[in-house]
């Protein structure tokens, strides 16, 4: 062969290998979706974690292959996060801008303070041209006021619902401590959340369980000083003390009882503070409290989650588990409503994934089966955690 | 029992007062000398106590070597902020240095938080113990504070009272002008002011983690406030005003959590407040009330 030849030859392979790969990439497409919760402030930590299982989770599945959109081409899921600083203005602005890219989804907040009035700048109804409300699905991992996505048709939460674990807590320990028979609450007033679940639900599922309730104490978030609570709490001598406060209160209140000597037969904590927060703070003080949780590494996928979690230097709990089985959801959805994941049906894709959701009854959860509600909520399996040797250990599983 | 609640609210606020008397001696030592607010003062502090405990985890050793630690970390932060803060920022202007300070405040609490993710830290206790009546309580940690803070006192007016680097400190404070022209060195002795005040507040930052139990970002917009509102009651530049109006907020605080609740309870103590701008804007030991 002529040299002439030979270049012609090189040439018409090296065309046919740039012609042949062109195609596969163009074929990969970007899904792009959004996370956005507290990345700075004393909340920091739940978006950290939450971001963490996000990047896995889309990690995860980008490995295995990405998922299918609707042209048969395959998409790789890209993730970017936002700071909301769990402020309500600047969560609203976040999902604006957010809502202005080709993000296919806006996955939090992380406050339920965020969350309540984002929704209500959703619009309301789907296909109402009366209510210019942005059409943009969000999908929360972490904000757990019970109800939430009832305000619009466009949210979707992946939360625990707390009546149920709750409960159910108040129901075993009916069936199994009947030597309990009261309660004394403590609330961290100035918080929406433990608010919540102190007046909505504990106490509300332990008056009909058929606990006597001797009274209840009150602090905000940044209090430091428990000395008259802790003092309420001895004088109310009570069988349990159930502590709805996020873990810095929860902790504080804890030592409180500890100096005052007030020794309850059992302590109960808010499902939030089932984290690491409340071990860095205080696992000496928190040993035995018992806490619901949605989220605990028992089964091989969630053990598997919390490592690759880990690996993007999150730590896996009840709300960022719901950040990562987010994603997986989001995976089936786009596969199964045909979203081309396209720059110009962007709004389009949006549509098919809102349709999507609503349509879910049940999803695969990271330990288990979770139901899911005509308003957007879901009823997912839960545990009963109880710290021990500055760990989260499974106390019970009601399921079972 | 109502009596008994009251009388252990007081003794509880009293004694958790110290722990605000301690965070405004060093506002008003600041005030004192420039005239100046340190803004970033608390957080300094509480970031002070955060180095204490890295070190101390690091390295190990007893909780009570955490205060000393601390008061060194708290003494560096302070050197910074002086020269971050006011340094190189035009004094003759007020607003510049309340700035400064302030943007080194939420600097500092944002680097807390980077560091830590916001979780709560353990506190180790250096003081244990608790007297206990029968119905009433003290707790020894508490009373320890309290001690620190009449201690703090002590030294501090012993500082600026009998020796030179006081009356070099007063002089700076009275007349700036006539204390260089004597030799006095101007920025010297504004340094070793925050240099001091530093060592203070890291030293209050320790006591304050042990005395909670925890150390958080959160403390340090509350500790800030109190810090502000102790400095006003007990007289701008005034140390034993500090001390008296710190125990003074404490109580306040409970008292007024203890008949009002907890959600109406920062009301009456900025009510506090103003009841002293207004009638005694000079603090707690003011002689007169100068009006316009």
């Amino acid at each position: 062969m002529t040299i002439p030849r030979l270049l012609a030859a090189s040439a018409f392979v090296t065309t046919m290998a740039i012609s042949s790969a062109m195609p596969a990439a163009a074929q990969e497409r970007e899904i792009r979706l959004s996370g956005f919760g507290a990345m700075s402030g004393v909340v920091r930590s739940f978006g950290i974690n939450s971001k963490a299982a996000l990047e896995a989770a889309a990690d995860e599945i980008n490995k295995s292959g990405g998922v299918k959109l609707g042209d048969g081409t395959k998409g790789k899921i890209v993730i970017d996060y936002f700071d909301d600083r769990c402020n309500a203005e600047e969560g609203i602005s976040v999902t604006r801008r957010i809502a202005s890219t080709s993000s296919l989804v806006g996955i939090g907040p992380t406050c339920s303070n965020v969350a309540e009035p984002l929704f209500g700048v959703l619009q309301k109804k789907v296909g109402d041209a009366g209510d210019s409300g942005l059409q943009f699905p969000i999908f929360t991992d972490v904000a757990i006021k019970g109800g939430l996505a009832k305000i619009s048709e466009w949210a979707f939460r992946n939360v625990p619902d707390e009546g149920a674990m709750y409960a159910a807590l108040f129901q075993w320990l009916k069936k199994t401590r009947p030597e309990l028979k009261t309660i004394f609450g403590g609330v961290e007033e100035d918080f929406a959340h433990s608010r919540a679940t102190w007046y909505a639900v504990m106490k509300e599922v332990a008056a009909k369980e058929g606990f006597e309730i001797k009274g209840e104490a009150k602090w905000l978030l940044a209090d430091t000083n428990f000395t008259n609570q802790a003092r309420e709490a001895r004088r109310a001598a009570a069988d349990i003390v159930a502590i709805s406060a996020h873990p810095f209160t929860t902790c504080g209140m804890l030592k409180e009882l500890g100096r005052q000597g007030v020794k309850p037969k059992l302590v109960i904590g808010l499902t939030s503070s089932s984290s690491l927060e409340t071990l860095q703070g205080c696992a000496a003080e928190a040993e035995a409290i018992i806490i619901p949780t949605s989220f605990a590494p028992v089964t091989p996928e969630a053990r598997a989650a919390a490592d690759r979690a880990a690996k993007f230097n999150g730590s896996l709990d009840l709300h960022s588990g719901a950040a990562y089985e987010i994603v997986a959801i989001l995976k089936d959805v786009i596969e199964g409503e045909g979203v081309l994941a396209k720059p110009d049906t962007v709004q389009a894709d949006r549509a098919k994934i809102r349709n999507g959701l609503s349509k879910l009854t049940e999803t695969k959860g990271l330990i288990g089966i979770s139901k899911r509600t005509e308003e957007g909520e879901a009823v997912k399996p839960f545990l009963f955690v109880h710290a021990k040797g500055g760990k989260w250990e499974v106390l019970h599983n009601p399921t079972k | 029992m109502l009596i008994v609640d009251l009388v252990q609210s007081i003794v509880d606020g009293l004694l958790f007062g110290a722990t605000y008397a301690l965070i405004g001696i060093g506002f008003t030592l600041v005030f004192g000398v420039m005239h100046k607010i340190n803004m970033a003062y608390a957080a300094a502090s509480v970031g002070a106590a955060y180095a204490a405990l890295r070190l101390i985890a690091l390295i190990g050793g007893p909780a009570w070597a955490s205060l000393l630690i601390a008061a060194a970390a708290g003494g560096v932060f302070g050197l910074i902020i002086y020269w971050l803060c006011f340094r190189f920022i035009p004094l003759s202007n007020p607003l510049a240095t309340l700035m400064s300070t302030v943007g080194m405040f939420l600097l500092a609490e944002e680097i807390i938080v980077h560091t830590t993710d916001g979780m709560p830290q353990n506190y180790p206790v250096v003081v244990r113990g608790i007297l206990d009546m029968g119905e009433f309580m003290i707790r020894g940690d508490l009373v320890f504070v309290f001690v620190c803070a009449l201690l703090a006192m002590v030294v501090l007016l012993y500082l600026l009272y009998r020796t030179k680097l006081g009356i070099a400190t007063r002089a700076v404070s009275q007349q700036p002008v006539a204390a260089q022209l004597v030799g006095i060195r101007l920025n010297h002795i504004n340094a070793l002011t925050f240099i001091v005040t530093g060592m203070l507040g890291g030293f209050a930052g320790a006591l304050i983690g042990s005395a909670v139990g925890l150390l958080s970002p959160l403390l340090v917009i509350p500790l800030t406030i109190k810090g502000l509102i102790v400095t006003v009651i007990g007289g701008l530049g005034s140390i034993p005003g500090a001390i008296i109006a710190g125990l003074l907020v404490g109580m306040a605080e409970n008292v007024f959590q203890y008949f009002r609740g907890v959600t109406e309870r920062d009301i009456y103590v900025m009510l506090l407040l103003f009841v002293f701008l207004v009638f005694r804007p000079g603090g707690i030991f003011s002689n007169t009330v100068k009006r316009d």
